[in-house]
């Protein structure tokens, strides 16, 4: 059996789309874990519950672990862990607005509403990773 | 003998404002099918109820309803396998309805024309057939049983949501030739269903697999074509 290709099959939103979700899920659980890890080797086994070490594996930002027990947040306060913060909120930002978006096509048909919804949903996903960045940056 | 009790949908728009239920008790054989049990309806009870049928043999495809909530077709079903005396059918959902079980296949069609379900091939014909290894025919092996009853497309909430999406049979048609390898149009089919209303509202409900008569894997033959999309291989 000889090996059969196919040219020409063109990219649109839903395509891209399609494959964001798998990829970015697949990256979520990458910056999870790597946030678990390097907060386990940073003392988190010993100086923290379980409900700080999942806040920390989802957005390990130091403003927000402040009232936590956790004694020493060097580790966590540079470049690096910003961006992995910012690749978190994007990933997951993005991953959710797209399944909001997917409900809408499924179910608004063609009227004005799917429209004033797709745009609500597209300035949502601006805004919420707007002030995530700036907390993230800020803090 | 069992005594059935069968509860049937019914709606003539010329004269219904709205559906209803009609209900007939019956004996029937468990090896009765339901489609016997319709004919004996329409035979004996009430010559109006209307329905589609011909083959009786599970291979044209005209009687696929829903029994007991779920798409079958009504000449595969037996009392039997229902496990109940209480037997409820309905016409299949998303297509409008015409007349008590026969909604209109128009919009199905359109969808499973819109994927180009024929043979494409524009090189000069060769002195003999074109010929196709056992591998390369086995590829579209399971999508070449669909016989067109609609029972997957209509057991497709996507589908029920937006009848634009061309649904599982027409995917599964456009299967059937993508991945045959005497088959030169793969890549404008692949063009079509790389589309908003195409492949991706295909949600991976399994709906669809649970509903073909024919047992056909859509949900996987979905899948496959979703990949050629992406990796541009037909292997």
């Amino acid at each position: 059996m000889t090996s059969r290709k196919v040219a020409k099959r063109g990219f649109n939103l839903d395509y891209i789309m399609w494959l964001f979700m798998r990829l970015s899920a697949l990256a979520l659980y990458a910056v999870g874990l790597t946030g678990l890890t390097a907060a386990l080797v940073m003392g988190a086994r010993t100086q923290t519950d379980i409900s700080t070490l999942i806040r920390w594996v989802f957005f390990p930002n130091p403003m927000h672990v402040f009232s936590s027990d956790i004694v020493n947040l060097d580790g966590f306060i540079n470049s690096f862990w910003q961006i992995m913060q910012i690749t978190a909120v994007f990933f997951g930002v993005t991953h959710g607005m797209n399944g909001l978006r997917i409900v809408v096509e499924d179910f608004m048909g063609s009227t004005i509403w799917r429209t004033l919804w797709r745009g609500f949903i597209f300035f949502l996903w601006i805004f919420i990773l707007l002030v995530a960045i700036y907390v993230v940056l800020a803090s | 003998m069992k005594k059935i009790t069968l509860k049937l949908f019914r709606y003539n728009p010329e004269m219904d404002k709205k559906p209803y239920y009609d209900t007939f008790k019956l004996e029937a054989e468990p090896t009765d099918r339901v489609l016997d049990l319709m004919e004996k309806v329409k035979g004996y009870e009430d010559g109006t109820l209307s329905f589609r049928r011909s083959c009786a043999h599970g291979v044209c495809g005209s009687c696929a309803m829903r029994i007991n909530g779920q798409n079958m077709l009504a000449c595969k079903t037996l009392v039997q396998d229902l496990k109940t005396n209480k037997i409820t059918v309905e016409p299949i959902l998303g297509l409008p309805v015409l007349k008590d079980m026969i909604v209109d296949m128009e919009p199905f069609f359109i969808n499973y024309k819109s994927v180009m379900p024929y043979f494409v091939n524009n090189s000069p014909e060769p002195s003999q057939e074109r010929l196709q290894s056992i591998e390369e025919q086995e590829r579209f092996d399971d999508t070449a049983k669909c016989i067109l009853c609609g029972a997957c497309t209509t057991s497709c909430p996507s589908f029920w949501s937006n009848d634009e999406y061309v649904g599982p049979a027409a995917i599964v048609n456009a299967h059937r030739f993508i991945f045959d390898s005497r088959d030169e149009g793969a890549a404008e089919r692949l063009q079509i269903l790389n589309d908003q209303f195409g492949v991706y509202r295909c949600r991976t409900i399994f709906n669809c697999t649970v509903a073909c008569p024919r047992e056909i894997e859509i949900t996987k033959a979905i899948g496959e074509v979703k990949k050629a999309i992406v990796t541009g291989s037909l292997d």
